[in-house]
This record gives C-alpha cells, structure tokens and sequence, in this order.
C-alpha cells in the first residue's frame, strides 16, 4: 500500500485526505500540532488497524519537524503539506500587522520547506516520490484581478506567503528532481472549511476527492507546476 | 516640479535615480540607513537626505509625519540579496525572514504610511524595485530565498493595484536589469545610469494601464 503523510490533519482539508486516504487503505501518516485532542482524526485511525497514525507537529519549529523525521523510518510516498494559516478578511490596507506577517511566512512557506527537506529521504526512498504543496487560487499573481477566480484586494500576508510558496515548489521542484521526487502546487478551490468560511461552494469531500485523483496521475513530467482541483494548470 | 521618495538611495540605482530626476528640477526625497556615510548623495545638490532603515516600522510612520508635501512617485528601491546565495538544505532561515522584511513587507509599509502624500500628488505612481528572478515563470534553479521575497513582492504589487485603483494610485513592479552595482557586480549587463534612465521612462509614461504590472527597465511586460 502506498504512504502519504499529510500535515495540518486535525481539521478542514487535511482531516479530510486522512479520511479518504485510510478510507482506500493507504498507510497514513496524520500530522497536527496537538493529537491529544483531536478528536476527529483519532476517531478515524482508531478504525484503521493502525495503517492511520498520529504525530504532533508543528511545523513552524524546524527542530520538532527534523525531530520527528528521524523517528519515522518508512517510505513515503506522498507529502501533503497542508498546514496553512490565513488572515481575516478585515486585516486589509492600512491595518497590516507586520510581526503577524513575519509569523504567517514561518508557518506557510518554511514550515512546508523544513518538512519536505526533512521528508525528502523517506520520499526518495518511496515509488510514487511526490510533494504536494497546498496553496491556493489565491496565490496566483495572475489570477488576482476582477473576473478572475478570486477577487482583487485584501489577504495581503495569505497571498504573498502563497506566491512565494509556489516560487519554492518552482526551485525545489529543480533541486529535487534529480532525486526523482516532483513538487506541485495545488489549489483546492474554495472550500468550506473554517478558513474558507461557510459561503465557499465546495465542500471538503468533493475537493478533496477531485485533488486526489489530479495528484494520482502526476509524476515527474509534472514538476514544478500548479494545479487546479479540476486538474486544469493554474498560471502563476 | 514633482516630488519623487527614493529608499536605498545611498548607492547602486538609487543613487543613479536620484542623480537623474535631481538633474531633471524633481524635489528628490532620498533615504538610506546612514547619511553619514553616503556622501556620493549628499553630494548631488538640491537632493534632501533622510535617515531610514525601511524594516523599521515606527520610523517610517515618523518619516512620514515629518514629510509635508504630496509624493508624485514612490520608488521603492531598497533591497537585499543573500550572499552567498543558499538552497534548503544550507538554508539560514533567520536571513531569509529579514529578507523578507526588507524586500516584501518594508516597500508595503511604505506604501501604508506614504498613501495620502500620495494621494495628494499629481502622478501618484508606485514603483516597487523587483527582479526577473521573482518570476515563478522562469523556471531556472536557485536563489530561493531571494526569489520568494520578490514573488511575494509582485503578489503585493497586484493585490495593492486592484485595492488601491479607486483612489487613481499606480502600482507597478518593475525590473531594474542586472545592473553593475554592489548587488549585480562588476560582468552585468547594464550600468546603473542606463538602468535608472529606463526606469525613468517607464515612470514618466506610466498610466492608468500601467496599474497591477510587472515591466523590465525598457518597459517590457515580465511574465509573473
């Protein structure tokens, strides 16, 4: 069976690809900061035989990620760096707070550096030797204007920490490629989950369903580029 | 004449555009960490000298408060690259979150404090000093840490574009060239008069169009 470990698997979209990923079999490594109380995802391992384990993470300390690589010592095929934060919607031009900015980039873009570089020889060592970076519809510099996806204006610490998430899938995608490993980045569309708020139009199963089978057919042909969950390329 | 703010005006394209709108009649507002030491610029005349460290927030909002007068254009030029250039692996973090205060969320505060100066001048144009290589289309490898920050850079040029077109402010990104300056060394391809000179001339024929765009020095649009 393959291996995928997935970040951020307490809740929204992470909890979801647990669900799925243990629901066809898979060997899932589940990472949250505080496994003693999440609930939901222990309810989904507890029916897996242990295929489905959990592991605290915080992927904003690099030493706790590096910590926890060492302790893992299977193959895996599949990296799901999930883990993400967003702003509100009110933190918008002229109510910017920098040190929160500072924060955001540590958890969306090193955090998914330190845990793919600290994962990389498990994934090397897997069949399928491929990363996903969760980004958004809303990091695509492109895609952010008036009648595109995502509507023009605000979001500014989620966007630039997301567009330059995609700059690292670009350059990692070329240093790792040598490894055999491919990098992307996904977008998942707009989904109800609690940073995508009540009035998005997808649901975490449809999303994530839809991501899944985009992921199951890239390999490294397809390093370094950015997907839509509709598997359409996204432009940068 | 028109006023025009310049950060990291001590040396390299700074200096250079300072020297040129100077030489044109422009009120040239030109900031460094430490005029003390910059006395190439303090050199060109009728070029008023201001003490700013861009990542120190409270000192821009001072700056600011201390400045009267509306500002046609904000050259948001100050920038940093890491040397040596370092991949993940050899990554230090700490120099790639201050790169990111200095080449992402210092020229966004700047925009903060300096909006209604802005707003008060006739051109009200924004220009935020990035580079090809934050181009995620380009797919070469390296440089990670620069890259990202001037990525996020040009995802702030678009997202200010679309919030701030109400108010008729032009922001664009633009790439000075790989320009013979402390940055680019000695085997670029440019010097900084031709850099600064083509910058220029984006600026000057800079208009409603120009609003959300990533150009070259000549003016060329550069894919995201």
């Amino acid at each position: 069976m393959p291996s995928v470990f997935v970040t951020g698997a307490n809740r929204g979209l992470g909890l979801e690809f647990v669900r799925q990923y243990s629901a066809d079999g898979w060997r899932v490594f589940a990472g949250c900061r505080t496994p003693g109380s999440a609930d939901a995802l222990s309810a989904i391992a507890a029916e897996t035989d242990g295929r489905t384990t959990l592991h605290a993470i915080d992927v904003s300390d690099r030493a706790a990620v590096q910590r926890l690589a060492l302790t893992i010592d299977e193959p895996i095929d599949l990296l799901i760096n999930n883990a993400g934060q967003m702003e509100s919607w009110d933190e918008g031009f002229g109510r910017i707070d920098y040190a929160k900015w500072e924060d955001l980039l540590r958890t969306n873009l090193f955090g998914p550096a330190w845990v793919s570089h600290a994962f990389a020889p498990h994934i090397a060592k897997s069949d399928r030797r491929l990363i996903a970076m969760m980004t958004s519809g809303l990091g695509s510099i492109t895609d952010n204007r008036i009648g595109g996806r995502n509507p023009p204006g605000k979001l500014y610490l989620y966007r630039s920490s997301k567009a330059a998430l995609n700059m690292l899938v670009s350059k990692l995608s070329f240093d790792l490629k040598a490894r055999g490993i491919a990098v992307m980045a996904m977008g998942p569309g707009h989904v109800q989950t609690d940073m995508g708020g009540p009035t998005a139009k997808l649901m975490p199963p449809e999303s994530i369903t839809a991501v899944r089978k985009v992921l199951a057919d890239r390999t490294l042909e397809h390093t370094g580029r950015y997907f839509f969950y509709t598997g359409e390329e996204y432009p940068w | 004449m028109p006023t025009i703010l310049i950060t990291g005006a001590s040396r390299g394209i700074g200096l250079e555009s300072a020297r040129q709108y100077a030489a044109d009649g422009w009120t040239v507002l030109a900031c460094c960490r430490t005029p003390d030491t910059a006395s190439e610029l303090k050199a060109i005349g009728g070029v008023s000298v201001h003490a700013l460290d861009v990542t120190d927030i409270g000192a821009v909002d001072r700056l600011a408060r201390s400045i009267d007068q509306p500002v046609d254009v904000l050259m948001n030029n100050a920038g940093q690259n890491m040397r040596p250039p370092r991949g993940l692996g050899d990554m230090n973090y700490a120099a790639w979150s201050n790169l990111f205060a200095v080449n992402t969320l210092a020229p966004f505060k700047m925009i903060e404090a300096f909006q209604d100066h802005l707003r008060r001048s006739d051109r009200k144009i924004v220009l935020n000093v990035s580079s090809v290589m934050g181009s995620i289309t380009d797919t070469s490898g390296g440089h990670v840490a620069y890259r990202s920050t001037k990525a996020a850079l040009n995802m702030v040029t678009k997202v200010l574009a679309g919030d701030l077109a109400g108010d008729g402010i032009i922001v664009f990104s633009i790439h000075p060239g790989w320009v013979r300056t402390d940055m680019g060394g000695p085997s670029a391809a440019i010097s900084p008069e031709q850099s600064a000179a083509g910058m220029k001339k984006v600026v000057e024929s800079a208009g409603a169009g120009s609003n959300g765009r990533f150009f070259d020095w000549k003016g060329d649009t550069i894919a995201w």
